[in-house]
């Protein structure tokens, strides 16, 4: 597994 | 955001599988997010009783990656979601 930034989008 | 503050997913926020979109989603009062896999796996490491820099120091373990880049990222992304009231903190 490799670390990225975490992202969370809003959902509409 | 210091890193010794304590996380904690406020009441009537929780984490959810949407299995149409086979997507994570963090489910609040009126909003909701879609996470990728590392949101995910932060979240799921928020239990109220661990500090941000408790959860960085396992999640380095588990990524085999820096401790401090982690920690770093992994403040950006509660600080964001305290700012959107999805997140909490034991002390506040």
């Amino acid at each position: 597994m490799t670390w990225n930034k975490p992202k969370a989008v809003e959902i509409a | 955001m210091t890193r010794t503050r304590i996380p904690v997913l406020p009441r009537g926020v929780r984490l959810h599988f949407d299995k149409v979109r086979g997507k994570n989603v963090l489910l609040a009062p009126e909003r909701a997010l879609f996470l990728d896999d590392i949101g995910h796996a932060i979240l799921s490491e928020v239990d109220g009783q661990r500090s941000v820099a408790q959860i960085a120091r396992h999640l380095a373990a588990v990524y085999n990656a820096p401790e401090d880049a982690i920690a770093g990222d992994i403040t950006e992304f509660i600080d964001d979601l305290a700012d959107k009231r999805v997140i909490g903190f034991t002390d506040a």
